[in-house]
């Protein structure tokens, strides 16, 4: 084809223009590709945490009381919920622990162990001294790291748990956990030792729960809520989804930003090879090429400038993020896991820029495309 | 001797305001085969006459025939058709593309016209030999003198086998020796391949070589001389300077 001939011919003939134009675009979907891998591999590390730190529903007491009466039911009727993977029942109350005439406020919370290592994997993954089981055997305690060293104590140490309307207990600190500053307020006891705490039966505060689809918290959540509990997903509890749909609001600004940014390079570079060119289109008229001759080898021009660039783009763009993935740069770290810098670019992205930055470049080209096609031969012709 | 271009009462008036008579009833009839020269002062409307013949630019009343057709009132896409079909072009400037060398350059009308690559190609190189240009094949113009550029253009104005081609001062922006050559190589192709050559020129000289001279002066012809023999015979009026 004639159009294809010519357009080739001008973009081979016109190297410097012709790399300046695909750089650009280029340059403009690398910097496209690399903020949304970027956002993508935050949302990914941020579901990690909630993953592991944060329990996907909560139940707690309902309206107009404190205690959840009668757990074992309610434990048996989420265990009917398909998906939930792990419930783990707490007693919470606040604390205040003191050492050596230290005093530092707590959440003090009666757990069972196993279940709760289906929820956190505290006790499995972030022990950094002693263990989590050992609280099981009664008047111990686990706490954070910089909780230990905000009272001075160290394994094997008594620490005095009061508050008021509560029991004093004597507790033997048999584990210290590190997780990086998630859960610094948490003290962990046994059941036992909570109910002890605040003289009570057999009642807790907390059932939290662990689903295999975290996307389903809020269905899970609702259908606790009609057995007349308070029941809270971690998307309504934790602010995170707001900040999650800001940052794709703003991910689709830069990118929107960006594509117009370069499509108006590439309407530009159109603009000005048309005047450029006004002559030789007068030339190429009186040889018989027809309007629309005219405007394809221009549209084709901008299409393939539009291709390149895109598809550079997203080259430079995935290599630069599997590099950058290579050099595993920590951004923060605690003994069982690490932050990476890390981009994780979507594999649609790489079909969809070029797409994209090919009709926009198309897009771009129409209006000069369309001044091309309908010069006046004899006008061109005189320049 | 049969027509091969019938114009009746061609009229060109430009400019909204001011009128300004670029062609005035113009009626000229022109045989296939002929070389036929336009002389005449600056402004005085040949250009104007060749776009029309060309098929660039459309008369403001008149008629235009191409070989027994009415094609005054043709479509945009039936010009551009003709002209890539019957049509052969040669400017003041070359035009030629740039980018592309000498035979890219000759092969563009054919390449237009749907024609294989490989056969245009072959043709293109034929007509460079012909104008003495079949060492500097792959030469793009501007590694080409002016000469040499403008005897391009001739190869491309011939490559579609047009049957007339059109030169709007095809010589002047070349010295004589060059203007000579372009001449000699337009009359032999014309003895070859009888093609009717249409051109407008300041070269008197040039002018005298050629079958019949028209005079336009203020968008009328107004002397009209036809080769018999060696000689020019005046059918009007003539002042030829
Ligand atoms: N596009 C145009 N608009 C207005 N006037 C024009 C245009 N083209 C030509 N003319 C005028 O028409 C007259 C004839 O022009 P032209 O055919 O170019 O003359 P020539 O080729 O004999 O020098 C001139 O007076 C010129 O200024
Ligand atoms: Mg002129």
């Amino acid at each position: 084809m004639f159009e294809l001939y010519a357009a080739r011919k001008h973009l081979t003939a016109r190297r410097r223009q012709t790399l300046l134009a695909v750089g650009a675009v280029a340059l403009a979907v690398t910097i496209t590709i690399l903020f949304r891998s970027l956002i993508n591999g935050f949302e990914g590390t941020i579901n990690d945490i909630i993953f592991q730190f944060v329990p996907h529903v909560t139940v707690l007491p309902k309206d107009g009381e404190s205690r959840i009466y009668l757990y074992k039911t309610l434990l048996d009727a989420v265990w009917t919920i398909p998906g939930v993977t792990a419930a783990s029942p707490a007693l919470s109350t606040a604390a205040s622990l003191s050492y050596g005439g230290k005093v530092e406020n707590v959440v003090l919370r009666g757990v069972v162990p196993d279940e709760l290592n289906k929820i956190s994997r505290i006790g499995l993954d972030y022990m950094v001294e002693g263990d989590l089981d050992s609280i099981e055997i009664g008047r111990r305690v686990a706490l954070d790291r910089e909780m230990a060293e905000r009272l001075d104590l160290k394994l094997g140490d008594t620490v005095r748990a009061s508050f008021p309307d509560a029991r004093t207990l004597n507790l033997v600190v048999t584990g210290i956990f590190d997780t990086g500053g998630f859960s610094t307020n948490y003290a962990y006891v046994s059941m036992k030792t909570a109910r002890d705490f605040l003289g009570e039966g057999s009642v807790i505060t907390e059932v939290q729960i662990k689903l295999d689809d975290i996307y389903r918290a809020d269905e899970v959540a609702a259908s606790l809520r009609e057995l007349g509990y308070n029941a809270e997903s971690w998307q309504s509890q934790s602010g995170i989804v707001e900040s999650i749909q800001s940052r794709r609001l703003s991910n689709t600004m830069i990118m929107l930003l960006v594509i117009i940014i370069s499509a108006f390079g590439i309407a530009n570079i159109m603009n000005l090879l048309v005047l450029e060119k006004t002559r030789e289109i007068g030339m190429m008229m009186a040889m018989g090429a027809t309007s629309s001759i005219i405007r394809r080898i221009f549209l084709i021009e901008a299409g393939v400038l539009g291709l390149a660039g895109g598809t550079a783009g997203c080259l430079i763009g995935y290599g630069i993020a599997a590099y950058v993935n290579s050099l595993a740069i920590a951004l923060s770290s605690g003994p069982g896991f690490s932050i990476y810098l890390n981009f994780v670019v979507d594999p649609r992205d790489l079909l969809i820029f070029p797409l994209v930055t090919l009709l926009l470049s198309v897009a771009a080209g129409v209006y000069p495309a369309h001044q091309a096609s309908k010069l006046d031969p004899v006008v061109a012709l005189r320049g | 001797m049969s027509k091969i271009i019938d114009i009746k009462k061609l009229r060109k008036v430009y400019g909204d305001g001011v009128e300004l008579v670029a062609l005035d009833d113009v009626d000229l009839t022109i045989e296939e085969g002929e070389v036929l020269s336009i002389v005449g002062p600056s402004g005085s409307g040949k250009s104007t006459l060749l776009n029309m013949i060309g098929l660039l630019d459309t008369p403001t009343s008149g008629e235009i025939w191409l070989k027994g057709q009415n094609i005054t009132k043709a479509t945009p896409a039936e010009r551009a058709r003709l002209r890539n079909k019957e049509l052969g072009f040669i400017f003041q400037f070359h035009h030629l593309l740039p980018e592309f060398n000498a035979v890219e350059n000759v092969m563009m009308p054919l390449l237009i016209a749907g024609v294989e690559r490989k056969e245009a190609r072959q043709r293109a190189i034929d007509l460079l030999e012909e104008v003495g240009l079949g060492d500097r094949l792959n030469n793009r113009p501007n590694q080409l003198s002016g000469g040499q550029n403008q005897r391009v253009a001739v190869a491309r104005a011939l490559a579609g086998h047009p049957s007339i081609v059109i030169g709007d001062e095809p010589t002047g922006n070349l010295d004589t020796k060059s203007s000579d050559m372009i001449y000699e190589l337009l009359r032999k192709l014309n003895r070859e391949m009888n093609q009717t050559f249409i051109l407008v020129t300041h070269d008197m000289a040039m002018a005298e070589k050629t079958d019949r001279i028209l005079r336009l002066v203020d968008g009328r012809i107004v002397c009209e001389m036809r080769r018999e023999g060696d000689e020019f015979v005046s059918h009007d009026l003539c002042h030829l300077d």
